[in-house]
């Protein structure tokens, strides 16, 4: 028996135990140490390579074969946690109501969790699931829409005037999460460098492409509804390109980069500025290279600094 | 061999230390009471321990002096010592103190003689007292060594500065005290003191001019008695024509300095000086308070006003440059928005903080927060296995 992947998924497994991962969810964890072994490669590899451990072979081999084991680990604690999430956090009952017709929730549910399933598959759709999972379970959304609706201002408008949701607070929370899920599924449309987890950082795609993907996503979601699609493909569209963008759309870009770049902090420094006040305050200055909508980031920057958050 | 000294040294020296801030704060409290006591009218036993606290207080920081002096001498830093490590509080609260002030208060007390009075019949009396117990507030400036222990900032850089700023408020008020004392001295210059002595003087040259004519003596005795009440005892010849109080009085409520003493063509005659002396007290727990609330005003309001202003916002802009995923903003208030500080923070926040944020994106890499020390470590666990 071959005793390299035992090894590996015990070389992953001290790395997981580390203390300063504790804080982080899997997915982060798991960007952690690919980030880890990357960057010590050169370190490592005489370590590595030695009889104790994975003799023979090149360090792309190990990498591959670590990247398996830590896929296996991070699987082992992410997969029962994104199922939660799906099957029991978001509700699906907005899915009836923002087309004509009406769709089981459960039904719903199971296509988003075998979708979600496809996406943990491949290295990018992967890598891009971390903002998204992070922002959901931190619950930014609910936070800020609640703060929003309380305000009525530019998000409100968008949400319930222009993109015509008829829906609840609550409703349109899930919506966006639901959204946020479906958003690394752009990944599935771009070439990848499969098995050691290197991945090019979720970019922004042209309208056409997003168009394309939408097509092909129709073709293979058929349970989850057209505008549901059409928003988690269309967040990768800079809102600088289509201003037609969904509000869920764009409020499912901006919370699943700031679930990207979330750092759970203890206690913010004297003399500097809350987490998300800082975050959107430097996010409003970079809303053209994220191709974010500046008042989106305008509101809640003020809602932060309100706030304290 | 010398490094495992200094480290066996070290719980001493620290103890040492503690025991130099323990009597720093005792001291001032001695110093407080002693004030209080003249005001409060304690019994003069009380008073008299207050004294000698006091001199074995100004006993143990001028041997504390001479050793870090000593220590200073044998590793050539005495400029160092004297200076920048603020020796020069060490000596001003010390040996003055010990040879001015509780010196020969104490010898006065543990010997029974009056050297400490005997000055009088050099200088002024009441002058005297009053340089001596004015000479106490360089005990305030210890205070200045207290504060540079407390740690109520965390930046260096904010306790050297709000350090150095009460170094200087307290020395410049001690020292103002303390020259404005001298040259009122002096320069002869009038006050409460001159009006008591010059009273007293009257009263004595009153009554020896009456010494020939008995029945004049008499009337201007009584007359005295119910007009001075600060004459306390008249003696004429050796007996005693009038005293106030009972000896037993005298001996409780009276304590070196409050009374002062006058001989004229075989007269003798003992004033109550507590009026003054309280004067003195009042003006001394007067200033002392003001030192206090200089200081801790300075604690209090000017510290976080400088670690809210300066040292601050450097080190979220320090910890910004420095590490890869601190991304927090200064805080900006508006009212010091102008502020060099803030003017650079604004552009931290605005120009800097953007462009690393677009840069780690375009990276694409997250900080990692494992390193390979601790992975070193992890990977003899492995090989044992």
């Amino acid at each position: 028996m071959d005793p390299t992947p035992a090894r590996a998924a015990a070389f992953i497994k001290h790395l997981l135990s580390n203390p300063a991962l504790n804080s982080l969810n899997p997915l982060k964890k798991e960007e952690q140490i690919l980030q880890f072994l990357k960057t010590n490669a050169q370190s490592l590899v005489p370590t590595l390579s030695s009889s104790q451990f994975f003799p023979g072979l090149a360090w792309n081999q190990i990498l591959r074969l670590l990247y398996t084991a830590l896929v296996q680990q991070t699987d082992k604690a992410l997969k029962p946690q994104l199922e939660e999430l799906i099957r029991k956090k978001i509700s699906f009952s907005f899915a009836s109501e923002i087309q004509p017709h009406p769709i089981d929730e459960d039904q719903c549910r199971q296509q988003m969790w075998e979708h979600t399933q496809r996406l943990l598959q491949k290295p990018e759709s992967r890598k891009s699931l971390v903002g998204p999972v992070t922002a959901i379970v931190n619950e930014f959304v609910g936070r800020y829409l609640e703060k929003s609706f309380e305000d009525r201002q530019y998000v409100h408008f968008e949400l319930t005037k222009v993109q015509r949701l008829r829906l609840e607070i609550e409703d349109i929370k899930h919506m966006i999460h639901a959204t946020m899920l479906l958003r690394p599924s752009i990944q599935l449309f771009s070439e990848g460098r499969a098995g050691t987890g290197e991945s090019v950082e979720s970019v922004l795609v042209q309208p056409q492409f997003a168009a394309t993907a939408l097509d092909s996503m129709k073709a293979q979601l058929q349970i989850l509804p057209p505008e549901l699609l059409h928003g988690g493909l269309y967040s990768n569209v800079s809102f600088e390109e289509d201003k037609q963008i969904d509000a869920t759309a764009r409020l499912a870009a901006i919370f699943s980069s700031r679930g990207k770049n979330y750092k759970p902090i203890g206690r913010v420094d004297r003399g500097a500025n809350s987490p998300d006040r800082s975050w959107f305050s430097i996010t409003r200055r970079n809303y053209k290279y994220y191709g974010f909508d500046i008042k989106m980031l305008d509101e809640f920057y003020k809602i932060a600094s309100e706030n304290g958050w | 061999m010398n490094d495992s000294k200094t480290v066996a040294r070290r719980p001493f020296v620290a103890f040492l230390e503690s025991l130099v801030i323990a009597a720093i704060v005792l001291v001032l409290v001695q110093s407080f009471l002693e004030d209080y006591a003249v005001l409060a009218g304690w019994d003069v036993d009380i008073r008299n321990k207050l004294l000698l606290a006091g001199f074995f207080f100004d006993l143990f920081f001028t041997i504390e002096f001479l050793t870090r002096f000593y220590y200073a001498l044998m590793d050539h830093r005495v400029g160092r010592y004297l200076t920048l490590e603020r020796g020069w509080i060490d000596f001003l609260a010390s040996i003055p103190l010990l040879i001015f002030n509780s010196g020969p208060f104490a010898l006065t007390l543990l010997t029974g003689s009056g050297i400490a009075l005997g000055l009088g019949g050099i200088l002024n009396l009441l002058k005297v007292i009053k340089a001596i117990r004015i000479a106490r507030i360089l005990r305030f400036l210890r205070i200045i060594k207290i504060f540079r222990k407390i740690k109520n900032i965390s930046s260096p850089m904010a306790q050297r500065h709000v350090a150095s700023i009460t170094a200087i408020s307290v020395t410049v008020m001690v020292l103002c005290l303390l020259f404005f004392t001298f040259f009122s001295s002096t320069l002869q210059v009038n006050g409460l003191d001159t009006a008591f002595s010059e009273q007293q003087r009257a009263t004595a040259d009153y009554l020896a001019e009456k010494t020939d004519h008995p029945v004049d003596f008499v009337r201007a005795l009584d007359t005295l008695k119910e007009t001075r009440a600060s004459l306390l005892i008249v003696k004429y010849r050796g007996s005693t024509l009038f005293s106030r109080h009972s000896n037993d009085y005298y001996s409780q409520y009276f304590a070196p300095g409050d009374y002062s003493y006058l001989s004229q063509n075989g007269l003798e005659l003992f004033f109550d000086q507590r009026a003054y002396v309280s004067q003195l007290s009042r003006e001394s727990i007067l200033f002392f308070v003001i030192v206090v609330l200089v200081v801790a005003a300075y604690l209090l309001i000017y510290s976080p006003h400088f670690a809210l202003t300066v040292t601050d916002p450097i080190h979220v802009m320090r910890r910004g440059l420095e590490e890869t995923d601190y991304n927090l903003e200064v805080k900006v208030p508006a009212r010091y928005q102008r502020d060099d500080v803030f003017e650079l923070a604004k552009l931290y926040n605005e120009k800097y903080l953007p462009l690393k944020d677009r840069t780690q994106s375009e990276e694409g890499e997250s900080v990692i927060q494992l390193d390979l020390t601790e992975v070193s470590h992890i990977l003899p666990e492995e090989e044992e296995s």
